[in-house]
């Protein structure tokens, strides 16, 4: 017991010497970079400094109702640390892995990348829509994603979707985040979770994300949501006629650095990247 | 854009692991031998099926209906086993096992006990030597297996003395077992943990 005791409190002080830098993540995602701050102290008093992207090593939750560009996201951050010359494993669980590379391409080129070596060798695309053993069974995609990240040197996971990996076991959901995020951060990897918001109660929050209490697990959540301009109330407000879609963003918690805590406009452009836009507040402000 | 191959895919064998938590299980209750002497063999089905269960919510994250499903029991049977309090089953197991069949939460609570003792390295010692036994024969190495062989009936983790006192009279590669011990970090957590440890400093690291 002594010894036990003393290797506990010998493990605690090796924690201090192994704890990671806090430093930025370029999102390839305009506008989202600059969301997210860390501090510095000068005469005394602590300075807001940008941290140039999602803090490295943070497990994000991104979580939204269906079709407001939760895929596109990370398919832009993807493709971001691709050309980084950064390794991604890309866990796909609604598109099998042929059409994913389009869509995957696709992006690259919106994003002004030609088509080029980097990109296409650094994303390794794990394919749990096709290979049910992977879907259906946490041991196994997690000994394959471990195998993945020795074998091919992966510093950033995304999984597309969470959700995707409990369904109709919801339940099991908060059991099924925290295996996944402790693995993650086992093998100090930075990830993006995809997660399919259950319903539009509280659009931009946390609140359903992915199942009950999920968001609790994950060091961040950025919520996305949308809205159809229906009155002439909105028309007013928004400045956009009735029948047209308008788009949000949130970062609703980040537990690992500053962030900025506004609802901003979010848009996809006709060459499917999203970009993330003024804050509402003055947005509604300048109007 | 690499997409990883099927044969790259982890699959695991859950039959292997839940025959590891069977004969766990069978050891914490004395062995097979104790089933016998007590004329109630009808514990192995209620064992096995508590193994599985456990092996499947544990590794895989099944719901209670998926296991009750694969296993051909009620749902509320697997609920048992998987609620069951390992501690209280074993304050009362020398009752219980004068019952001809177990309640299924003897089972379970038994089931994840042992699960608990394979995680963390400590397989039926008896059962592992002997499967290791040929392996070694067909390498030529043979340390392992008489570590394994001093070492039976230990309760991990344990320090250093214990181990010295046990091992004493080993030798490895013309180094005596001594000498190894000095170099290991203590407590040792569980046989597998010993082996490994033994091996690291052979070799020359830390």
């Amino acid at each position: 017991m002594e010894n036990l005791i003393k290797e506990s409190i010998k493990n605690l002080n090796e924690v201090g010497k192994k704890a990671p830098k806090l430093e930025g993540v370029p999102s390839g995602v305009e506008g989202l970079d600059e969301l997210f701050f860390t501090s510095r102290i000068q005469d005394s008093r602590a300075l807001r400094v940008p941290l140039g992207g999602i803090p490295r090593y943070a497990i994000v939750n991104l979580t939204g109702i269906s079709d407001t560009g939760k895929s596109l996201m990370v398919e832009q951050f993807a493709v971001k640390q691709a050309a980084r010359g950064k390794r991604v494993a890309f866990i796909t669980v609604e598109t099998p892995a042929a059409f994913l590379s389009v869509g995957l391409k696709e992006r690259a080129l919106a994003m002004g990348f030609q088509e080029s070596d980097e990109i296409e060798k650094n994303i390794y695309i794990i394919d749990a829509a096709s290979y049910s053993a992977l879907r259906e069974d946490i041991k196994v995609l997690l000994d394959t994603l471990a195998y993945a990240i020795k074998t091919y040197k992966i510093d950033f996971t995304i999984i597309d979707s969470l959700t995707g990996l409990y369904e109709a076991k919801e339940m099991l959901a908060r059991t099924f985040v925290r295996q996944v995020y402790n693995f993650l951060k086992k093998w100090y990897q930075t990830a993006l979770l995809v997660s399919q918001k259950r319903s539009g109660h509280e659009e931009l929050s946390a609140e359903a994300a992915g199942g009950y209490a999920v968001s609790h697990i994950v060091d961040c959540t950025m919520v996305l949501s949308k809205r159809t301009i229906q009155s002439q109330y909105d028309e007013r407000v928004y400045k956009r006629p009735i029948g047209e879609l308008i788009r949000f963003f949130r970062i609703d918690g980040c537990r690992m650095c500053g962030h900025d805590t506004d609802t901003h406009l979010m848009e996809i452009t006709d060459l499917g990247l999203v970009r993330i836009g003024k804050s509402l507040k003055e947005y509604l402000q300048k109007q | 854009m690499p997409v990883l191959r099927p044969d790259e895919i982890q699959q695991y064998d859950i039959d292997t692991i839940a025959i590891r938590v069977f004969l766990k299980a069978l050891e914490i209750i004395g062995g097979p031998r104790k089933l016998i002497e007590l004329r109630n063999l009808t514990w192995i089905t209620s064992l096995m099926e508590a193994a599985y269960a456990v092996v499947l919510a544990d590794q895989s994250l099944k719901t209670e209906d998926e296991i009750a499903e694969f296993l051909g029991l009620t749902r509320q049977t697997v609920r048992n086993i998987l609620r069951a309090d390992p501690e209280l089953v074993m304050q009362k197991l020398e009752g219980e096992l004068q019952e001809k069949t177990p309640r299924a939460h003897t089972a379970g609570g038994l089931a994840k006990l042992a699960y608990k003792e394979i995680k963390e390295g400590r397989d039926y010692l008896n059962f592992f030597i002997y499967a290791l036994q040929s392996a070694s024969e067909s390498l030529g190495i043979y340390w392992p297996i008489d570590v394994l062989r001093k070492i039976k009936g230990m309760d991990f983790p344990v320090g250093k003395e214990e181990l010295a006192e046990r091992l004493k009279g080993i030798t490895i590669k013309n180094v005596p077992m001594e000498k190894i011990l000095e170099k290991l970090e203590y407590p040792v957590k569980s046989p597998n943990d010993l082996l490994h440890r033994i091996r690291i400093s052979l070799e020359g690291g830390d």
